[in-house]
């Protein structure tokens, strides 16, 4: 068999492209989703966690403690075969929920450490100029944090959309899955994970491609201000 | 300073050296069993065939999670041989040209049943019925052929699952790692002996059936969580004369499981030298 023939059975016979396209909408919108709740439920977690009441700062300490330390296929095991086991939410809503669970622990030190990067003396000189405590936050504090945390957070994504190439275990056809069943089928496990492992660093490069993007159009504006 | 790193490195070199001579034997990861268990259980097998050509205690015993992690690890050398049965080894072999396909003329002993929680032993009443009119008026040999033993090199065909308005509808696992007994098709679509079999159960017990794709590895977690209803191919042992041996490879606790309704010999694949 030719490597076009290979190539043929594995992308287009039988319809196999709109399959692998199916299960890479399901990746995405995984990710999608888990990204956008985890990174505001984050920027909760740190808030608790640099508060000044102890207690709060105790409970999202073991929250990022047990989250960042426990693998997310057990976490998503233990969820959809334990505590949502008896409920009627969906394989994709249970691993949407687990995925924002252990992103936003991420999320909450990233923040965290990108705020303590920031100098204090700003805000207070801010607040010396009669900014509002929300004020000086948002047009002094926000877009430092933007530019000290933007990197890290980068990777968090790209490592998300990794991470999700577990939920086969709880029934959901994603890419992964939809490339293992392509290899069962035509026997040619080695090509199909190659192709597989190609998307995968595509969906990373467009996030790349993303965030290079947001940088190009931030320094677009500081250059059209500046001027 | 060099010295000991030096040490250090030739300590795990030659850790990682392997001076045995036994064979390295990749299998899908069974239920309730480690490895050491499915030793005891090849020695109980080779009694039981009287017979210990292919597997035997000095063998190490590797477990895979999928079909495609077990072919790899067979192509890349990393194994010597992947133990299934028969008809899946055959699929395989006849699809791989650089696999040699193992038959020693074992006798037919691993019986492949439907798995559900102990709480539902009653639904396999029905089911256990259906399995035997379907031995008795040759369905099973049928579909087996049509399915499997006639297949050559094509995919086997997509069945449709009749519909029972009205009826319970129950949720069965398949995992696509046992071809062609249960494989997906290139649009998603299970199929597959165990799809034919299920849809003619369905037609026989009146009841729907919902087939629910989830990794090998999480078969008993999706039965004992009550998130599907019944498992296929949970593997038993049986003797020459169809009896049930105390000592399957699906090793489940708090489940019950039907008749056979697949019975195959062990078989084995290996490259080609």
């Amino acid at each position: 068999m030719t490597l076009s023939d290979i190539l043929y059975k594995i992308l287009i016979q039988g319809g196999s492209y709109w399959t692998i396209l199916k299960g890479l909408g399901a990746t995405v919108q995984i990710s999608l989703f888990s990204l956008l709740f985890g990174t505001i439920l984050g920027a909760f977690v740190c808030m608790l966690r640099m508060s000044k009441i102890t207690i709060f700062r105790f409970c999202a300490t073991v929250y990022i403690v047990i989250l960042r330390g426990s693998p997310v296929l057990m976490l998503l095991m233990l969820m959809y075969y334990g505590i949502f086991a008896r409920s009627s939410l969906e394989a994709n809503t249970i691993a949407i929920i687990t995925f924002s669970l252990n992103v936003a622990a991420h999320v909450a030190e990233l923040l965290r450490a990108s705020i303590n990067a920031t100098d204090y003396g700003q805000i207070e000189a801010a607040r010396t100029l009669g900014f509002g405590a929300f004020q000086a936050f948002r047009l002094v504090t926000l877009p430092q944090i933007i530019t000290i945390a933007k990197p890290v957070y980068q990777s968090t994504v790209v490592n998300l959309i990794q991470w999700t190439s577990v939920v086969g275990y709880v029934s959901i056809t994603d890419l992964t899955r939809v490339i293992n069943n392509i290899a069962s089928r035509t026997m040619q496990p080695m090509i199909t994970i190659i192709i597989g492992m190609l998307i995968y660093l595509a969906l990373a490069y467009i996030v790349h491609g993303l965030f290079a993007l947001s940088d190009y159009i931030q320094a677009r504006k500081e250059r059209e201000a500046a001027a | 300073m060099r010295k000991i790193l030096l040490a250090l490195l030739l300590v795990m070199l030659c850790a990682s050296i392997s001076f045995s001579d036994s064979a390295k034997i990749g299998m899908l990861i069974p239920v309730g069993l480690d490895e050491a268990g499915v030793r005891e259980w090849t020695e109980k097998i080779a009694e039981l065939e009287g017979k210990s050509e292919i597997f035997t205690n000095e063998n190490e015993i590797i477990f895979y999670e999928n079909l495609t992690s077990m072919l790899m690890a067979l192509q890349a050398g990393q194994i010597d041989r992947i133990a299934l049965s028969s008809m899946p080894a055959r699929y395989i072999a006849a699809r791989n040209e650089n696999l040699n396909y193992i038959d020693n003329h074992h006798n037919a002993i691993i019986g492949y049943s439907l798995a559900v929680p102990e709480s539902k032993r009653a639904m396999l009443m029905g089911i256990n019925l259906a399995i035997f009119d379907m031995k008795a008026d040759g369905t099973l040999t049928r579909l087996m052929r049509k399915y499997m033993l006639e297949l050559g090199t094509n995919d086997p065909e997509p069945v449709t699952m009749p519909v029972f308005h009205g009826e319970e509808t129950l949720k069965i696992a398949v995992t696509g790692d046992l071809p062609a007994m249960d494989c997906i098709l290139a649009n998603g679509a299970p199929a597959g002996f165990n799809t034919a079999f299920l849809a003619e159960l369905s037609k026989r017990i009146k009841k729907n059936f919902e087939l629910v794709s989830i990794s090998t590895g999480a078969r008993e977690s999706a039965l004992t969580s009550g998130r599907v209803d019944m498992l296929f191919w949970t593997r038993s042992v049986y003797n020459d004369k169809g009896e049930r041996m105390p000592f399957p490879l699906d090793n489940f606790t708090g489940v019950a499981i039907s008749e056979p309704y697949l019975l195959d010999s062990r078989a084995a694949l290996e490259l080609k030298k």
